[in-house]
């Protein structure tokens, strides 16, 4: 089982990671396929990757709903820096992991009429995204997130680029820019931390989480790394005001393009935060806290103004997903776990929903090659179907109780407002603008007399295009009548994180760097602590 | 010091030398066999890199290390090293250069043997352990260099970048023995290790000698084209054979990093501390300069050759980025990042050679338009060498920024690795520019006069899977880098 190609046989996360870039070899030797040959193999392999990822969901989860950590075995990549191919799934990782997955296919099938040229290659671009995405979420070695998290670069770039809208090469440009700016500081931090490691441990080099997580650093050192770190992350969430690649992105991107963006690629911005910025520089985060909390509420309320002025549907959509995630970034700051738990569903819906809203709004363009609202009008009456999802995932997106939204959004506000005050009840005003902004687009979309002779005659929607949103409805639905099934394998994943956090805010500031004692003896501290929280 | 003419040692050179010699005699009185050039000179150059793992004492690590002529020339494992990454950039260079001959008319056994002859000097050159030894070997690679840049003579502009690179390289080969003359002047030795023993050995500071080091730093910054001394590789790589520049633009830095290297090495072996402070500080100013000139003129660049020279002396920024920390430790970066450059470099321009026709024209990066789905191979090899340049996991020339800011961090340089990453992310953006043409616009050209032959597309194949490879696995390689740059 110790091998690469072992792990990648086995049940393991290992699969998972690589089967999606497998899938893509093949592809590459059939550049010039037809286009259908192409859709059809590529929707097998994002099922069976779907299959996969649901097997090992099965054979996992806990018998009373909770997720422990499971380690792949790690192999030696790097032995000279002592680089651990590590990759480890616990419940925070594993809705968004899962998540990713499920969209997939998903976007294979909202993609299906929409793409037009180069199949093979928007194939290869997609899985070889799903790869990266994943790796990134799996990685506990920092070297290894590292990789990852640039890998996803190229595909995005690639899936904008080329099958984008008019402005589509400054789109595609401007995201890479702005993701490898930000990840390029990271790398210094991470050298200096694994520097800083190998100086303190004798010689003996290690890039792993753990070993990085018992690295004690002083306030002033925590800053820089924090920096470094939170910018990367903020970035990619987008965080006011490192936030501007994101709608030209959205706005150039493909449908396909912006549901993966939506629905997986934000999440690491967030996930980010959560599981290396706040936890590996504890001090820091609490020094830097009023300016991020301030920057997250400027997003949730600047994020939904704009979105409210917007004439084109996309943009709506994409600057309320500035907002939705300005929500999950205020609960990650308040260190609650209530909040906490709310950020990682809302993280979740906010896939879902925002998904949907991107899908429905392709679906539309495919048939007008328009995203304005004054195209539209009174669309309820020619196409029912469509008119009732736009609906339905908008009201999922504005928070109504019995769906998704609603559930994490009110857990982060309730579990923010005792630790955070007053900017919470500012915040909350996103949700009244939110309501503000999604009710214009359906009014102005599907409500009305239709205005456009052009619209009398379209098609509603086809039963390939049903069944790329049913599943998405189903699962808002679920979680919003019962949140308790999704809440509860990550519970105690975040409640370790948090003990941890927390106790290691209160220690005194060091005056120069040491390490923790292994994690072993960490464990059961973070144990005890847990104990004593209950 | 060995005191005896080991002529083994020399085995590598003279197996080159004789290769070029044979082709050229077969040039004279075979010229039929014209065709089969190429693999005869890919022959004989993996014959010379067996010959100098076969000759390098391998077998005793740690006192490897071997030298004959009285001790001028020494073979240990890093020679073997540096040699092999030369000649993986000769097999490149040779491998491209076949369609293009043919495709210009100008096939001759001259350009084999003469490239293989500007080996020979490289092999020298950097296993010379002796300043005029050095200054020899070098002009036997200047003179071979200069003849290949105006071997397309038909064309003016072949012809005026070869005048320009032979202009300047004349003045500064003036420069270097100058240097040369005024160390000597000033410690009394041309050897490396009697220069450092000499500067050791003397309480103050040898203005004579610091004054020849600079010089010497000029003529060698000249051949790795490092800013402020870069100003005729945008003009040579543009007029020069595409094929030629893909030796052109690496091979001769691999050699110069080498003496650099030793250069410093003496003078650290040497110095009181502040002293080599100061040096390292000149050699960070080098660095700094090279990576923001290069960057910054790379971006405005229309060409695709003259973006390559400025992206080069970018690279040779980040390579001196390496060399600023002074100490053995630092060759490990410095091999690594110089193998990663000979693969992406040599293989953009390999592509180049290929997919541009009209030599004498410009080679315009918009021209690629759309060409990405014509040339699927040639695209994704193109793609993953720019990919590579700046500096994208999971290739080679990601580890290779990695392990030289990694180097910097760890001497406490945080200042110049986060210059190094800020204007390289300048850098992703001209390289992205290509793959964005080959892919996301549409086709402005129809190919016309292209030849491409099944060892363009081997070489072009050759330097992206290995940039992929061995930054998928760098285990292997890095472990055994480490093992030689160890050996003292």
């Amino acid at each position: 089982m110790d091998t690469f190609f072992g792990l990648l046989a086995g049940n393991t996360l290992t699969r998972l990671v690589f089967f999606p870039a497998l899938a893509a070899i093949p592809l590459l030797f059939l550049v010039k396929a037809s286009a259908k040959t192409a859709k059809i193999y590529v929707l097998i392999a994002s099922l069976v990757e779907l299959a996969f990822g649901i097997f090992y969901l099965a054979t996992h989860l806990g018998a009373d709903g909770s997720f422990a950590l499971v380690h792949d075995a790690p192999l030696t990549w790097i032995a000279s820096y002592g680089i651990k191919y590590d990759l480890a799934m616990d419940g925070i990782s594993m809705p968004l992991v899962l998540l990713g997955i499920f969209l997939v296919p998903i976007v294979i099938l909202g993609s299906w009429k929409g793409i037009h040229d180069h199949w093979p290659l928007f194939g290869v671009s997609l899985l070889l995204l799903t790869t990266g995405v994943l790796g990134a979420l799996l990685a506990y070695d920092l070297f290894v997130f590292y990789v990852f998290w640039e890998v996803m670069l190229v595909p995005m770039y690639l899936l904008i680029g080329i099958w984008g809208g008019e402005r589509k090469i400054y789109a595609a440009v401007k995201f890479f820019l702005y993701t490898m700016a930000g990840s390029l500081l990271m790398l210094i931090a991470i050298l200096w931390m694994a520097w800083t490691f190998q100086k303190l441990n004798g010689g003996v080099w290690s890039f792993a989480y753990a070993d990085m997580l018992r690295l004690n650093l002083p306030e002033h050192q925590q800053i820089w790394l924090f920096a470094a770190f939170a910018l990367t992350f903020a970035i990619k969430v987008p965080m006011f005001p490192v936030h501007t690649w994101l709608p030209d992105a959205h706005v150039e991107a493909p449908t396909g393009g912006s549901v993966i963006l939506a629905g997986i690629l934000l999440k690491l911005g967030t996930y980010g935060f959560l599981r290396f910025a706040l936890p590996l520089f504890p001090h820091a985060s609490v020094v830097a806290r009023p300016l991020l909390l301030a920057l997250a509420v400027i997003g949730i309320i600047y994020g939904a103004l704009v979105a409210w002025v917007q004439v084109d549907m996309k943009k709506l959509v994409a600057y309320s997903s500035i907002a939705h995630l300005g929500f999950v970034m205020l609960g990650l700051l308040a260190a609650d776990i209530v909040a906490w738990q709310g950020s990682l569903l809302q993280m979740v819906n906010h896939g879902l929903s925002t998904g949907a809203l991107f899908l429905l709004v392709g679906m539309l363009y495919d048939r007008r090659h328009t995203k304005k609202f004054d195209e539209f009008g009174g669309l309820a009456k020619v196409m029912p179907v469509f008119a009732f999802f736009l609906v339905f995932a908008s009201l999922a997106s504005v928070g109504l109780p019995a769906l998704n939204g609603f559930v994490g959004e009110f857990m982060i506000l309730t579990g923010s407002f005792r630790i955070l005050g007053w900017p919470v009840a500012v915040a909350t005003f996103g949700v009244v603008l939110a309501a503000l902004y999604l009710l214009k687009m359906i009014q102005l979309t599907i409500w009305g007399p239709i205005t456009k002779e052009e619209n009398k005659k379209l098609s509603d929607l086809s039963f390939r295009e049903v069944a790329a949103l049913v599943p998405l409805c189903v699962l808002m639905l679920w979680i919003g009548v019962a949140p308790n099934a999704f809440l509860q394998p990550s519970r105690q994943a975040l409640v370790d994180v948090l003990a941890q956090y927390k106790q290691r805010i209160e220690e005194p500031d060091v005056r120069e760097a040491s390490l923790r004692p292994p994690p072993t003896e960490v464990a059961v501290v973070a144990a005890k602590a847990t104990e004593a929280g209950r | 010091m060995s005191h005896h003419f080991n002529w083994m040692l020399l085995l590598p050179e003279l197996v080159l030398t004789a290769g070029g010699v044979v082709i050229l005699l077969l040039e004279a009185i075979a010229i039929s066999l014209r065709r089969s050039f190429t693999v005869l000179a890919v022959l004989v150059t993996l014959g010379a890199g067996y010959a100098a793992y076969y000759v390098t004492p391998l077998h005793h690590v740690l006192t490897g290390r071997d030298a004959t002529f009285n001790g001028l020339i020494e073979t240990s494992p890093v020679t073997l090293a540096f040699t092999l990454v030369v000649l993986l950039a000769t097999v490149i260079s040779l491998l491209a250069s076949q369609s293009y001959l043919r495709r210009e008319g100008i096939l001759a056994g001259e350009y084999h043997a003469l490239l293989l002859w500007c080996a020979v000097g490289l092999l020298l050159m950097l296993r010379a352990t002796e300043l005029l030894t050095v200054f020899l070997a070098l002009e036997t690679l200047s003179l071979s260099l200069y003849c290949l840049a105006a071997f397309h003579r038909r064309i003016s502009i072949s012809s005026e970048a070869a005048i320009k690179y032979f202009l300047m390289g004349a003045f500064v080969s003036a420069f270097a023995l100058y240097g040369i003359a005024l160390i000597y002047g000033g410690t009394g030795s041309t050897h490396f290790e009697g220069i450092g023993h000499a500067l050791a050995a003397q309480p103050f500071t040898n203005v004579l000698a610091s004054l020849g080091f600079l010089m010497l730093i000029a003529a060698f910054g000249f051949k790795m084209s490092i800013a402020p001394f870069h100003a005729w590789s945008p003009d040579a790589y543009q007029g020069a054979p595409s094929p030629f520049v893909a030796f052109l633009s690496v091979a001769p830095k691999v050699a110069s990093a080498l003496v650099l290297y030793r250069l410093l090495d003496a003078i650290v072996q040497g110095g009181t501390a502040p002293n080599a402070y100061k040096w390292s500080t000149v050699v960070a100013i080098l660095s700094v300069a090279s990576m923001v000139v290069g960057n910054f003129l790379a971006v405005v660049q229309r060409d695709i050759k003259r973006m390559l020279a400025y992206s080069g002396v970018a690279h040779m920024g980040y390579l001196l980025l390496a060399l600023v920390v002074m100490d053995r430790a630092s060759l490990m970066p410095v091999l690594v990042y110089l193998l990663a450059y000979v693969l992406m470099n040599a293989g953009a321009f390999t592509v180049v050679s290929l997919l541009y026709s009209w030599p004498g024209e410009q080679h315009l990066i918009s021209d690629l338009g759309g060409w990405g789905y014509r040339y699927p191979l040639l695209g994704a090899c193109l793609a993953v060498c720019m990919l590579s340049l700046g500096g994208i996991p999971p290739t080679l020339g990601f580890f290779g920024k990695y392990v030289v800011f990694l180097n910097a961090v760890g001497d406490g340089r945080e200042g110049l690795a986060v210059t190094g990453v800020l204007v390289s992310l300048v850098g992703v953006f001209y390289y992205l520019r290509v793959v964005y043409y080959l892919y996301m616009k549409p086709e402005t050209r129809q190919p016309e006069g292209l030849l491409i032959d099944v060892w363009g597309r081997a070489a072009a194949v050759l330097a992206a899977l290995g940039t992929l490879a061995l930054g998928l696995w760098p285990t292997g390689l890095l472990h055994w880098l480490i093992a030689a740059t160890a050996v003292k």
